[in-house]
């Protein structure tokens, strides 16, 4: 999984439709009501904003998003991303990362040892 | 009682079980037909094969061992059938489970006239898949039609925290020392919400092993000693650990007991009279050690986020052993804080699972078959809600809605403004609750005319309170690829229920019509990057004989992994190519433990274990020093449950199997640790490269998040942790690679290095192909292309046959 493939696309703040300011109370309801809404199919509630165009929402989206807010430390890497959205960029889909995908004689001369 | 929902928990315990119910404003713990609030796990089948389960069955233990079974929870997961001579059968530990959970079930039913079937279970933080899976075969079995498991430690924390009046709160701990595991979990509740801050524990420490102290205590003092690796003095070491358990309970009050056994103990062709006596001091000198081992678990868990002795606001302690004085006394002693009052160690866990139905929306009432009058309406809200202001949401079925809708407070000091009801029958609107309190509302709907409108249902109900989120998974999950590595799917702590697909290439072509010829696609459980230190839950197999055509290698497989609240697995591997989708998860089973192989894995670790310890004292690494000394107190006990396991013990050999499993995963972390100089110059290394990646090519977020990770680095070297500095590497490495991917220059550097290696591929032909498509790229300057080629490449390159031996076989990068 790429932590920063989906820093922006998954970003919680954006999947909730919130700004980094939100206090936690207003997270929690967002996202109740999200789910409610996603359950009973109001149309509405299926899609959200990203700086790199629209997503899909879905309900295991929510609760991730709104986990992820209820931890100090991620809740502030997430507003990190939300706060400093990056340009949009062409790269639509996630791609791996090399230090994974790659073979070690790559690695090696990226510097990184095997 | 009938309008109002009723919430069941049940804590399934490995020694006791117990259940409780919540209404909406408060909780009962169930008495039992003996009057008691615990009932035993234990269940007899007499030789007419009558059933028998709880305190009479218990009565059994000694009398009729042969026919009576206990702590056969630790069982679960294994499809080990637990004999029952006199009536000829074998059961399951899920089958036995099942008799608990329906004593349990009908306890509610004749204490409160209600039938339940629905209702939540509560399973060790640590529990394996395969053990959550006969976990809710067993609600199954008992007649439940849904439902939900949830960690020990959460229910425990919810109930202690439901009540709780500082909102302020601080943090918090709970002390769960069960009959088998010990749990400590560290708790903030902030705005009535109550968050898992951190968990830890060890799966090897409970109150049998303050049993077992004591009874080798007792068993030391006999002219024959009766020892555990020898099946013949199974009966008298069985006989001896209930006494040594009953003097346990009678020193919590009393300074001493007495332990004497009606029937002498039959030892090498003796008869032996037991009649001993034990004092307090002597069990708290036997039990200290025990007890100490957990604190330091509790102290490690302070540590590891940021906390020392001194600064928690309270203990809340949970479980059977903990109400030995000198639990009580230790731990507060040495964790310098005040253990809370007025909550029932035995039943808090069932307490929490009840509260935790309601949050979940779980009424636990058989459905009754309602004719629906007037107009049907779905609505989702929050059964429980800690916010005072909480959303409803609804939607009318069929056409032509009702034009309004206004919500109505049964106590009459609320009603909401009417709101519209859009064309297709949605709405939206929010109620106020009362503090504390389960509110009811009546639903008013008006058609255009401003005529009333039945509806059905014609209320709802939200209790305000303490609620905590949707329960978090305790183990990482993840597939197992060829290369010995985890694709990680749902990290630990994910909010569930959950699901993420990935997609994969396989390894191997798998020949349409041939048995012989099957992918493999394991699922893995643990938090080690390697997956042989992983624990294999389930196996998706796609084989030959199955594919409607055949599957070359390097083709997509789709893998889904969902798990459900309650923690069920469900897998799904759907190839594009030929549009099938394989959904058999194999081998749900935790893995047998055989003796012998435990012997050979324990020789293996011993082994590795001195070549450690030279090395780090070579080194001079004291924290692996340390690290390495719990291992091998550790193994020692591994050593005592194998002996054990070869004198018939089932349930040991699975405490033992876990045991060297959670060692050698700890070995390999030493292992990191003793090559240090490397890491530490890698870690050197990779800061260097990622600065100048990330500065050259990095957004804003990235180079700013970079600097998060350099300090944690940093941090991780001063603090010699070698795992978390390897951790945080990976990281670096990570933002590294998400900046440089974005030129075209890194993938002109991969196709080179991928072209460099073509000789290695298994389709020669195709790489060439590939090879010559992106030197095309290249001139054309198609950075796109060129990308597709190299990863095209890649999936043509064999993995190492070793790591995937080791990654379970796996057919999958």
């Amino acid at each position: 999984m790429s932590a920063f493939g989906s820093a922006l696309d998954e970003n919680p703040f954006y999947v909730l439709g919130l700004s980094p300011d939100a206090s936690r109370i207003e997270l929690e309801r967002e996202a109740q009501k999200l789910l409610g809404m996603l359950e009973l199919g109001f149309a509405g509630a299926t899609t959200y904003a990203t700086p790199l165009g629209p997503r899909t929402r879905t309900p295991e989206l929510v609760r991730a998003a709104v986990a992820a807010l209820r931890d100090p430390y991620r809740r502030l890497v997430a507003e990190l991303w939300a706060r400093h959205a990056p340009p949009a960029t062409l790269e639509s889909t996630p791609t791996a990362a090399p230090a994974e995908a790659t073979q070690p004689g790559l690695r090696r001369r990226l510097g990184w040892s095997p | 009682m009938a309008d109002t929902p009723l919430y069941v928990g049940i804590d399934l315990g490995t020694t006791n079980s117990a259940a409780a119910v919540f209404d909406g404003e408060r909780v009962s713990v169930i008495r039992n037909t003996q009057g008691a609030t615990v009932t035993p796990s234990v269940v007899r089948i007499d030789k007419q094969g009558r059933i028998t389960v709880g305190t009479r069955a218990r009565r059994f233990l000694e009398q009729d061992t042969p026919n009576t079974a206990a702590e056969f929870k630790r069982l679960m997961g294994t499809g080990k059938a637990i004999e029952f001579p006199a009536a000829g059968v074998a059961k399951k530990p899920e089958e036995l489970s099942a008799e608990v959970l329906k004593a349990l079930k009908q306890d509610i039913t004749d204490q409160l006239g209600v039938t339940v079937e629905r209702a939540v279970i509560s399973v060790p933080a640590l529990f394996e898949l395969p053990q959550s899976a006969a976990t809710s075969e067993a609600a199954r079995l008992a007649g439940f039609s849904r439902v939900e498991l949830l960690q020990e430690p959460i229910a425990s924390a919810l109930a202690a925290g439901w009540r709780a009046d500082d909102d302020g709160g601080g943090t918090w701990l709970v002390f769960d020392l069960g009959g088998g595991t010990f749990d400590a979990s560290l708790l903030e509740t902030r705005d009535g919400l109550l968050r898992v801050v951190g968990h830890d524990g060890d799966n090897f420490l409970g109150g049998r092993d303050f049993d077992w102290a004591i009874t080798e205590h007792l068993a030391a003092q006999l002219p024959v000693v009766p020892r555990r690796n020898t099946p013949e003095h199974g009966p008298a070491l069985r006989a001896l650990r209930l006494a040594a358990e009953e003097a346990k309970i009678e020193l919590s009050r009393g300074e001493r007991a007495q332990v004497t056994l009606a029937q002498p103990l039959s030892l090498e062709g003796e008869e032996i009279d037991v009649d001993l006596e034990v004092t307090r001091a002597t069990v708290e000198s036997l039990c200290a050690p025990l007890v100490d081992r957990a604190i330091e678990v509790c102290l490690r868990l302070l540590s590891a986020h940021g906390l020392g002795p001194g600064r928690l606001a309270k203990i809340v302690l949970v479980g059977g052993p903990t109400v030995m004085p000198l639990v009580r006394q230790r731990v507060a002693a040495r964790l310098e804080a005040p253990v809370a009052e007025g909550h029932d160690p035995m039943t808090l866990v069932a307490q929490g699972a009840a509260l935790y139905a309601a949050t979940a929306s779980l009424d636990g009432r058989a459905a009754s078959v309602a004719v629906p009058a007037g107009r049907q309406v779905w609505l989702q809200y929050p059964a429980v809600s800690a916010d005072l202001t909480p959303h409803v949401v609804g939607k009318f079925v069929g056409d032509h809605p009702p034009a309004t809708l206004r919500l109505v407070r049964s106590d009459g000091g609320w009603s909401s403004p009417e709101v519209s009801i859009a064309p297709d029958g949605t709405f939206l609107t929010t109620v106020t609750l009362l503090p504390r309190r389960a509110c009811t509302f009546q639903l008013e709907a008006r058609a255009t005319s401003g005529e009333l409108v039945a509806v059905t249902p014609a209320s709802l109900t939200i209790v305000q309170g303490l609620t905590i989120g949707d329960p978090p998974l305790s183990r990482t999950l993840g597939v197992a690829l060829a290369s010995n590595h985890v694709q990680v799917y749902l990290e630990r702590g994910a909010p569930l229920p959950a699901r993420r697909t990935f997609t994969h290439h396989t390894v191997e072509t798998v020949a349409k019509g041939s048995s012989e010829s099957v992918l493999k696609i394991p699922i893995v459980q643990g938090e080690m990057t390697r997956a042989d230190l992983c624990r294999l839950v389930g196996t998706l197999d796609i084989g030959g004989d199955a594919v409607k055509d055949t599957v070359p290698t390097g083709s997509a497989v789709e893998v889904t992994i969902e798990l459900d609240r309650g923690g069920r697995l469900s897998a799904r591997a759907l190839i594009p190519s030929i549009g099938q989708v394989f959904e058999h998860v194999a081998h749900l089973l935790v893995p047998d433990a055989a003796p012998a192989a435990l012997d050979a894995a324990l020789g293996e670790l011993r082994r590795q274990l001195m070549d450690l310890r030279s090395d780090a004292f070579r080194h001079g690494l004291s924290q692996v020093i340390e690290r390495l000394d719990r291992v091998e107190a550790r193994l020692a006990e591994a050593e005592r449950d194998i002996d054990a396991a070869h004198g018939g013990d089932a349930d040991a050999a699975q405490r033992a199997r876990r045991a060297l499993l959670d060692v050698d995963a700890t070995m390999a972390e030493a292992d990191l640790a003793r090559k240090w100089p490397e890491l530490e110059d890698q870690a050197r290394q990779t800061a260097i490269s990622a600065s100048s990646m990330v500065g050259m090519y990095g957004t804003e977020a990235e180079g700013a998040l970079l600097q998060e990770v350099l300090a944690a680095m940093e941090k991780a070297r001063r603090d010699k942790d070698a795992a978390e500095l390897e951790r945080q590497l990976r990281l670096a490495q990570r933002l590294s690679s998400a900046a440089f991917n974005r030129t075209s220059e890194a993938w002109e550097l991969y196709f080179e290095d991928a072209a460099s290696e073509i000789s290695r591929t298994r389709d020669l032909p195709r790489a060439h192909a590939l090879v010559t498509e992106g030197k095309s790229a290249l001139e054309r300057g198609d950075t796109e292309e060129l990308r597709r080629v190299v990863k095209a490449l890649w999936q043509l390159l064999p993995e190492d046959s070793e790591a995937r031996k080791k990654g379970f076989d796996s057919g999958v990068r």
